[in-house]
């Protein structure tokens, strides 16, 4: 029998939703309207691929694969944009890296046979893959502004005398590349232990013998861990030379003078 | 050495002096006036506006930036030392020009009066007054022809600013450097300058010897300033 949770017991997932809303609410938090409106979003959002993923499994792979992998990779470069506010060309850097990355390792899975080129397998575990870039960039990028802020003094520094902005601004690529790896690492390291990988949850709550379900799981970690770590990468070295000019100078600092004036 | 023809960015307002080699200068005024912003354009962390910067005649923008910045070295305010030992800051310029030398080390240790064996000593174990120290050996590490000085002993305690302003007087009169500092303390415009610009709403509004411009102003604003 296939494990199912009927709509009934489901609905009971409104008593979730009240615990936080109850606390927001006692303790002025203000969050009452983000949490009444996230969580029904994420019920409709979750309905809506259900509905759309149960379609585009029926349609033949050459079409449903390409066709909701570029939804994925639309969404998540305007999402992870957000957070490369005011760097310019950011949209479009996000993302090629993004389908660079996807394809990279689509390519692998098909090669090495760990993945069947069917909509069932490909767009759930490229969902994973493009989501996690999708946050390593966004917080490779949010890392990168705060670091060069911080760092103005030293960046100076660096520049006065005599390091071009590649040299100068490696301390700010070697911070925010292992902030952004770091979650990940220590997720790897303590898979399994501290709490059992979605994937491979799904796959046993849906009957999936376990150790079927740990190769997928490990499939789907490792392309993780190399993917997040290829896109933070990515995204640190295409984007760090904005902030400075062709005179090496800081763009930051200049902008903040001219703000003054 | 310096010519500033019509400079001007913000808050500077068409900027015209001349500094000549081994003069040691001190600009001063309130703050806002922009003092740092003149110094940044010597050595090009900032571009001007409008107007030219010539170094030994040739204007700032036809040199290549790294070589104009290792020539033209700048002491900023705040140490800003790079993570790692003290060696690894005072070798970081040299190396990017593939210059350093291990004996220079030592050498650079005693101008700025550390015992060599702080040479492997993490930064983050320096007082501020010796962090400063570091700092501006790193600068010094370049043999740089003009020494740019960004308040370096503001941050500091009267003490520790004494013992900084003593090495740099030695330093500047040893390797017969051009100096060009901003401060707000006058006792050390005294004691380390010989020309003084008075820079104010981003004018030169006085520019004259030192100390005698500071015993008889010729200004009004330069008597407010100096009674404050």
């Amino acid at each position: 029998m296939e494990p199912e949770i009927s709509n009934q017991s489901l609905l009971f997932l409104v008593v979730f939703v009240l615990i936080p809303l109850s606390l927001s609410y006692f303790y002025q938090l203000g969050l009452n309207k983000n949490i009444i409106w996230s969580s029904l979003r994420g019920t409709v959002q979750l309905f809506a691929i259900g509905y759309l993923l149960t379609y585009l499994f029926e349609l033949p792979a050459i079409i449903g694969i390409p066709f909701m992998i570029s939804i994925m990779l639309t969404v998540a470069a305007f999402h992870a944009r957000k957070k490369g506010k005011g760097l310019p060309n950011v949209l479009l850097y996000i993302f090629i890296g993004l389908l660079v990355i996807e394809v990279s390792v689509l390519g692998l899975w098909l090669i090495f046979d760990m993945v069947a080129f069917t909509p069932s397998e490909v767009i759930p575990m490229s969902g994973m893959v493009i989501g996690n870039s999708m946050v390593a960039m966004g917080l490779a990028l949010e890392r990168m502004k705060n670091e060069f802020k911080e760092n103005n003094g030293r960046l100076l520094a660096a520049l006065s005398l005599g390091a071009k902005p590649s040299v100068a601004s490696k301390l700010i690529v070697q911070k925010t590349l292992n902030a952004a790896l770091i979650p990940n690492v220590d997720q790897l390291k303590t898979i399994g232990l501290v709490q059992l990988p979605g994937m491979m949850t799904g796959l046993i709550l849906g009957g999936v013998a376990p150790v079927t379900a740990i190769k997928y799981q490990l499939v789907i970690s490792i392309s993780i861990f190399s993917s997040v770590s290829l896109s933070a990468m990515f995204i640190t070295l295409a984007m760090y030379r904005y902030f400075f000019n062709e005179q090496g100078q800081l763009v930051d600092s200049e902008e903040e003078i001219r703000s003054e004036a | 050495m310096f010519r500033f023809e019509q400079v001007s960015r913000y808050p500077l307002k068409k900027m015209d002096f001349q500094i000549e080699k081994k003069e040691k200068v001190i600009l001063f005024g309130p703050s806002g006036s922009g003092k740092s912003t003149i110094l940044f354009l010597f050595n090009r962390l900032h571009n001007p506006t409008e107007g030219t910067i010539y170094f030994e005649g040739q204007n700032v923008k036809e040199y290549p930036f790294t070589e104009l910045r290792k020539r033209v070295g700048l002491v900023l305010q705040e140490p800003n030392l790079f993570p790692g030992t003290v060696l690894d800051n005072i070798k970081y310029g040299p190396s990017l020009f593939g210059e350093w030398k291990e004996e220079d080390g030592e050498l650079l240790m005693g101008y700025v009066q550390l015992p060599s064996t702080y040479l492997n000593r993490d930064v983050e174990q320096l007082s501020g007054g010796e962090k400063q120290r570091v700092s501006l050996a790193r600068t010094l590490a370049n043999q740089p022809e003009v020494l740019l000085l960004d308040e370096p002993t503001s941050a500091l305690d009267y003490r520790t600013a004494e013992d900084i302003e003593e090495v740099l007087e030695q330093l500047i009169n040893q390797h017969e450097l051009t100096m060009i500092m901003v401060t707000h303390d006058m006792r050390q415009a005294r004691r380390l300058g010989s020309r003084g610009l008075f820079i104010t709403e981003g004018e030169v509004m006085e520019d004259g010897k030192l100390p005698d411009m500071l015993d008889s102003p010729a200004s009004q604003a330069l008597k407010e300033f100096l009674e404050e």
